[in-house]
């Protein structure tokens, strides 16, 4: 038996303004190569200058993942020759990153969890864009020198979905602190996996092979399955020690198998030395004291709801998974509803309703409308098929609830008088059913209730038929 | 350190760039002459002291967050490119 061992790499493009070491904005899909500068397109004498926005962002982290923020951190100089990179290095931290040792919680679905630990968070600059086209390469430098936060785990994951669980909630937590749009498809959330295996019951650390740039949840934990089936086939037929070698391999997502980015060649020497165009890096007292102050995080969120609003765990695991829709759970709260209602007409009606791009932050559905529609059902205006068909039309189209509610007559009468006049007419149409009730066949009570309904066309409330029935039956 | 045409190769792998022969040698004596200057910094002392150590003891300054950009400027460098077109710069094909 094989034990899987993942470790993971996160490039986090922090939602700064303006660039690491320049003020060129950093906004996304500009026309190419308008946000640059001397400085981020490395020109003779331009120098770089420290965003303090990012040391703020990468102490939130730092903060969230309970690590140690290093007051003193240094940048250093990686040297590679790409056309991405107009300077010929990366500015990075590897030897004194500013966050070290921190930590986060998984949790299964069971309910049970497990500590994923992290080694570090460092900051450094993005490299630019390249096109291919036939014989030539086109460069896009607009994203060179946008700031990132690399977050490197520790070889703590023993399967694809811990590994799922943790991205999860890495991305949870950075959306949560709003230190980036951590947006896989766009890349601003870049994962790298790194896999081995060993057998059960070994602590030694084998081969690790890495997957890089890989776009979905669903992709990741594919991508990792595969290239697990491809180490231990290897591993049982004796052939590891030549298959299986330290590389960088691409997922294809088409023919369902990860292979080899690049042929043998050279070890990369990135002739690593400190960044002779930068000073340390020092938090003050009063930037730390500052900089940590952090909103309230999924893990918390999640007990507080537990505690406060008697949710199950999975419940309240599901809507504190994004920070979108703990905001849209709370807001709708708001009208003052019930927890129970919530959950349901958040996680299961209205989600049930979104196709396509559809989602809680882009439908005319907003939490006030969401919330004042299972109001509606609790002060007893429709009932909940009522509401159904309220929700379906306030997906389609910007309407507002109680407008609906009357466009479609659905308001449920409750008033006692015209339903008491319903209700004699269904018991002197029906005298023989009535006297077999009354002498003792108790089942046909739902007979009259449903008559009641339907000679109401649907809108009288049911609680107060059953009560007025009751009464006159006896 | 001894720079010899292996080295040299290694470094024109690293920096793709490519030495022309008949300037190999040439190459060869300046980049010896150039650590032989660095190799005087063996000389000193530098036991006990911090690798993080700087000759300022200084922090970097750290500027706010605020965009500022202009076009007028990155547009010229387009133009000094020496390939260029639809504001993209352009460079042979790289084989990924």
């Amino acid at each position: 038996m094989f034990e899987v061992v993942i470790g993971l790499e996160v490039h986090v493009q922090l939602n700064t303004k303006t660039k690491l070491f320049c003020s060129c904005p950093t906004s996304f899909n500009h026309k190419q190569n308008t946000n640059t500068c001397p400085t981020c397109l490395a020109l003779p004498g331009a120098l770089p200058v420290f965003n303090k926005e990012v040391l703020h962002k990468a102490i939130m982290f730092g903060t969230a993942i309970d690590a140690t923020v290093n007051k003193t951190s240094y940048f250093d100089r990686k040297s590679y020759f790409y056309p991405d990179s107009p300077s010929a290095y990366q500015i990075t931290q590897l030897y004194t990153p500013v966050v070290e040792h921190g930590k986060l919680r998984i949790d299964f679905e069971n309910g049970s969890h497990k500590i994923i630990r992290i080694n570090r968070a460092h900051i450094e600059a993005d490299a630019g864009k390249n096109i291919h086209e036939g014989d030539i390469s086109k460069v896009d430098l607009n994203r060179a020198g946008t700031p990132l936060l690399e977050i490197v785990s520790e070889p703590d994951m023993r399967s694809a979905e811990e590994a799922v669980l943790y991205l999860k909630k890495l991305h949870a937590i950075v959306r949560y602190l709003d230190i980036s749009d951590a947006n896989m498809q766009e890349g601003s959330f870049r994962v790298d996996v790194n896999v081995s295996i060993r057998p059960k019951g070994d602590e030694k650390l084998y081969t690790r092979v890495e997957i890089k740039n890989i776009n979905s949840f669903r992709f990741i934990q594919k991508a990792i399955e595969l290239e697990v089936a491809r180490q231990v086939e290897a591993w049982e037929d004796g052939t590891y020690k030549d298959e299986i070698v330290q590389e960088t391999r691409l997922f294809d997502q088409t023919k369902q198998e990860t292979r080899s980015m690049r042929g043998k060649e050279e070890a990369a020497d990135y002739r690593y030395f400190p960044e002779p165009d930068l000073l340390k890096a020092v938090i003050s007292d009063e930037m730390m004291a500052l900089y940590s102050k952090i909103p309230e995080l999924p893990d918390e969120k999640m007990e507080r709801f537990i505690k406060e609003y008697g949710m199950s765990e999975y419940n309240a695991s599901v809507i504190t998974s994004s920070v979108e829709m703990a905001k849209y759970f709370e807001d709708m709260m708001d009208e003052g509803i019930s927890a129970k209602n919530a959950t349901t007409w958040l996680t299961v009606e209205l989600q049930g309703r979104l196709k396509g791009d559809m989602n809680i932050t882009n439908t005319h559905v907003d939490a006030k409308k969401l919330g004042l529609l299972v109001k509606r059902i609790e002060d007893g205006t429709i009932s909940g098929k009522a509401a159904k068909e309220v929700l379906d039309k306030l997906v389609e189209e910007n309407l507002d609830v109680d407008g609906v509610i009357d466009a479609l007559g659905l308001k449920q009468v409750s008033d006692t008088g015209a339903l008491e006049a319903i209700c004699d007419e269904i018991i002197n149409a029906n005298q023989e059913k009535v006297a077999e009730y009354r002498g003792g066949k108790d089942k046909l009570f739902g007979f009259f209730v449903g008559q009641a309904m339907k000679a109401s066309k649907g809108s009288a409330n049911p609680q107060t038929i059953n009560e007025i029935l009751k009464a006159k039956l006896g | 350190m001894q720079v010899d045409d292996t080295l040299l190769n290694r470094l024109e792998k690293l920096s793709h760039l490519k030495i022309a022969d008949e300037k190999r040698a040439e190459v060869i004596g300046q980049l010896s002459e150039i650590l032989n200057f660095v190799d005087n910094l063996n000389e000193l002392n530098t036991d006990g002291v911090d690798d993080k150590f700087s000759m300022s003891d200084a922090a970097t300054f750290m500027r706010e967050d605020k965009p500022a950009c202009d076009t007028k400027i990155n547009d010229d460098i387009i133009k000094h490119a020496p390939q260029s077109a639809d504001h993209f710069f352009i460079v042979p094909k790289i084989i990924e």
